[in-house]
């Protein structure tokens, strides 16, 4: 049978091309300007992953988007945001970690809000408010699981002088420490407003970290009316 | 128990740390696959137990975090096995 090709190798073209560069071995370069090439590309190409991942931690960028800012709002009221040191926590202080294995898991997960900003999830003040406790409830059991991790990037017990705050707060953190508490026990409101129904909804957190919370899926406790009612459990 | 989002974002977590790319690049340290493999699983432990914690607060590792960041170690260490057999004839 006839060479269409006569005899000549065949000349792939697009991405077969670019396959078979890049698994040929070089004959034109020294093994040094590979590794001091790939090294600077490797800077370059880091730098600019870790340069594009910090713009997304800034303020400007959190609340770009329509839907926050209900949050902003409500964030422009607190101490966080306006105090007498001038002294601020931004958005990503308080729900991006630091620790870079974290972080990572936290801009992947943000991405939910990409496309909830996209669906108009909470697009208007009504639908907004109707996700309020759920949207807080997730936060709280980040929050509650990782030991407040984000509140004590800045706040520290050990640092705490507890003879220059008020009483009430010097006493409630004393026994924070005491009970083995963490900030988001006592603070859940402390950024954004408080929906109705808090408490339990932070109880239902507490108690489904634990392990302990009764089923939500509408099924009929009977145990429970049993023994609201006052009758045997049996 | 980990939700889906928790458990793309954990595995977002391993894939852009160090069991991803030191996992990489232990695999591609080698041509056997059994050594990448052990390898990997090496890096895969020993990241969230060097990095895991906290500076600031003294919450556990889970087996669920720690089975995710050894079998991302492994995969890497595989990738990486798989470009030094393609891509190097030493």
């Amino acid at each position: 049978m006839a060479d269409p090709n006569n005899g000549r190798p065949v000349r792939k073209r697009g991405l077969a091309r670019l396959w078979d560069i890049i698994w040929s071995p070089t004959s034109v370069m020294s093994v040094g300007f590979l590794l001091i090439a790939g090294f600077i590309g490797g800077v370059l190409f880091w730098g600019g992953f870790n340069w594009s991942l910090e713009l997304t931690n800034t303020e400007e960028f959190c609340v770009s988007c329509h839907t926050m800012e209900t949050n902003l709002g409500e964030y422009r009221e607190t101490v966080h945001y306006n105090n007498h040191s001038g002294v601020r926590a931004i958005c990503s202080d308080c729900h991006v970690p630091h620790e870079w294995q974290y972080k990572m898991k936290a801009k992947i997960m943000a991405v939910k809000d990409v496309y909830h900003e996209i669906a108009g999830t909470i697009s208007t003040p009504e639908k907004y408010e109707e996700r309020r406790l759920e949207m807080a409830a997730a936060v709280w059991k980040k929050m509650k699981a990782s030991d407040s991790r984000e509140c004590r990037n800045c706040h520290a017990f050990e640092y705490m002088d507890f003879t220059i705050q008020e009483t009430r707060a010097a006493d409630n953190h004393q026994r924070a420490i005491d009970t083995n508490m963490t900030c988001i026990d006592c603070h859940q409101g402390i950024a954004h407003d408080l929906a109705p129904g808090y408490m339990e909804e932070y109880k239902h957190v507490v108690d489904t970290l634990a392990g302990t919370a009764p089923a939500r899926d509408g099924t009929i406790d009977v145990a429970q009316i049993k023994t609201y009612l006052g009758l045997s459990a049996d | 128990m980990l939700s889906v989002l928790d458990l793309v974002g954990t595995i977002g977590g391993a894939v852009l740390g160090l069991p991803g790319l030191v996992g990489v690049a232990l695999g591609m340290m080698t041509r056997k696959p059994l050594v990448a493999l052990v390898l990997g699983a090496a890096v895969g432990f020993l990241a969230p137990v060097l990095l895991g914690g906290s500076h600031s607060t003294d919450v556990p590792i889970t087996t669920l975090e720690m089975a995710i960041s050894v079998v991302i170690g492994v995969l890497a260490a595989q990738v990486g096995c798989v470009i030094r057999r393609r891509g190097a004839t030493v």
